[in-house]
């Protein structure tokens, strides 16, 4: 019952070259290391992404922003911490930064009401759906409406615990690292987010 | 452990989060708590909901993603000048003017630092003063050296005959800054910026000059400049750019074919792609034997990745049959 961290997430790597290897050579500019290195990380930061920001185009934009960064300012790894949890780092910042950005800017959900009723724009990318049995597919509209209107009540932070905990599988005390946070705090946000989404979801349970 | 821990704890039992023996006083708490169970249980359908809600990105979006990433790195080790490997530039701001950004990148550019437009003044011919200029009132004061005044010293040698005693002589050679301002539709303007479009010495006034020229490329003396450059210039940030002043006429066979010999052999792969791409902007079935032809060429898995891409584009078959 209880999901377990798979450790680091979506690693890849060639049994060619380990991973400080691999990071040595994108230093010393060589760039089919460079492709290595994403090719490993690259999926679950989609995902991530896509999962946290619901938008195709945003999900982009952070994963050519955080491999860019990366690109950028691989000569500052100092291997003080796991190539991951550094990864993370710059991912999770950026996905903040989106995060709080809409909330400013008050955006419009990724569930919207229509004629037909609510519509998950993200089932536009969500292959399977289309091939889903009627009532299934209402009922799981229903239901990620309400998911979402969930999710939307959580504060960035909380909602970026809860993803990467829940979806990316990492421990909390990882998190916490690529947070710049405590695991203790880590676990109050973890905690805050679940109440709240139960609260939420309540009687559809 | 009483109801109001369990609460606390039971996501974190849910997530596996909890040391084993605070996991076992929890669980013995469930079995002989129902209100602490149900909570449990409400996790449990919270978790399966939300895993229903999970998207796994499509194939094609992390196809694009990859592409469009190395593209872009591809772009800036292009413009790190080194043909076949990037240069991760530590620190390096993120939104830079592209001149800044290419001084900062280019240490051998050092010279572009100079008075930008210099070797455009050359064809002017240089504005020369000596110090000791026959006429010049009082002594020479080093104060006078105004900031548009380059000077070096050709030599230093005693007084000649008649000088006072510990009299020496200083030569200077002095190139003086002067500024022209133009429209770059003034022939006159145009007929200096294209001179310094092909300044062998100053990689950095070429790109600059290439990059005002461009949006010119009407003009057949740009256009002429741009073939030029983008087929011959020695640094790939001006090839590039003068490919990107070609964009608006992929459809000129005279482009078409020097695009074509770009892709063929420039030796830079960022170059090569922007040539893919200018190349197949423009629909052309008789792209698809050329791009076939490259695809078994080209050593750099990128390039070689993206011409396959335009192929699949233009429903053409990746191999020769």
């Amino acid at each position: 019952m209880a999901q377990d961290a798979p450790g680091a997430v979506g690693v890849r790597l060639s049994p060619k070259l380990d991973e400080a290897s691999l990071i040595r050579a994108v230093q010393r500019g060589d760039q089919d290391a460079f492709e290595q290195l994403v090719r490993a990380y690259d999926q679950s930061v989609l995902r991530l992404a896509v999962n946290l920001l619901r938008s195709q185009e945003d999900a982009r934009d952070v994963f050519q922003e955080a491999f860019l960064r990366v690109f950028r300012s691989i000569d500052s790894f100092r291997f003080d911490c796991s190539f991951h949890t550094w990864l993370y780092r710059i991912v999770t910042n950026i996905c903040l930064d989106n995060l709080r950005k809409r909330k400013v800017r008050k955006e419009e959900p990724a569930v919207v009401d229509t004629p037909e009723g609510p519509l998950d724009r993200m089932n536009d990318f969500e292959e399977e759906a289309a091939h889903a049995d009627p009532e299934r597919s209402m009922w799981n509209r229903q239901l990620g409406q309400r998911i979402e209107g969930a999710l939307g009540g959580l504060t960035p932070r909380e909602r970026m615990v809860f993803e990467l905990r829940h979806y990316q599988g990492l421990r909390l005390r990882n998190i916490g690292e690529i947070l710049g946070t405590s695991e203790e705090a880590a676990k109050n946000c973890l905690f805050r987010a679940t109440q709240k989404m139960r609260a939420v979801l309540g009687d559809f349970q | 452990m009483n109801c109001e821990s369990v609460t606390k704890l039971i996501p974190l039992y849910f997530y596996g989060e909890l040391p084993p023996e605070e996991e076992d006083c929890l669980e013995q708490h469930l079995d002989t708590c129902a209100a602490c169970a149900r909570q449990a249980e409400s996790q449990r359908v919270l978790s399966a909901a939300l895993d229903r809600r999970e998207t796994q990105p499509s194939a094609a979006l992390l196809a694009e993603c990859r592409h469009d990433l190395m593209r872009a790195v591809y772009r800036q080790g292009a413009l790190v000048g080194q043909a076949g490997s990037l240069r991760p530039i530590a620190n390096r701001p993120l939104h830079q003017s592209p001149l800044a950004a290419f001084g900062a990148w280019l240490p051998s550019l050092g010279p572009w630092r100079m008075p930008l437009g210099a070797s455009a003044l050359l064809a002017l011919g240089f504005v020369t003063a000596r110090l000791t200029a026959p006429g010049a009132a009082g002594p020479f004061s080093l104060a006078s050296l105004t900031p548009d005044v380059i000077s070096s010293i050709r030599s230093v040698q005693p007084a000649h005959e008649g000088g006072q005693p510990g009299e020496v002589q200083i030569v200077l050679d002095e190139t003086r800054r002067r500024v022209i301002s133009g429209q770059l539709n003034d022939t006159n303007i145009q007929r200096l910026m294209l001179a310094a479009a092909h300044d062998e010495n100053n990689a950095g006034v070429r790109w600059e000059s290439v990059d005002l020229l461009k949006s010119h490329s009407d003009s057949s003396p740009v256009r002429e400049l741009l073939l030029n450059r983008v087929a011959e210039d020695p640094n790939a940030g001006v090839r590039l750019k003068a490919l990107d002043g070609l964009k608006t006429f992929t459809g000129d066979p005279d482009v078409r074919k020097v695009l074509a010999q770009v892709l063929m052999h420039d030796d830079n792969p960022g170059v090569r792609i922007a040539a893919v791409d200018a190349l197949t902007a423009h629909a052309d079935d008789n792209m698809v034997g050329f791009l076939q032809s490259v695809v078994q060429k080209e050593d750099d898995t990128y390039v070689r990745r993206r011409c396959v891409k335009a192929l699949q584009d233009m429903n053409a078959s990746v191999g020769t049959f």
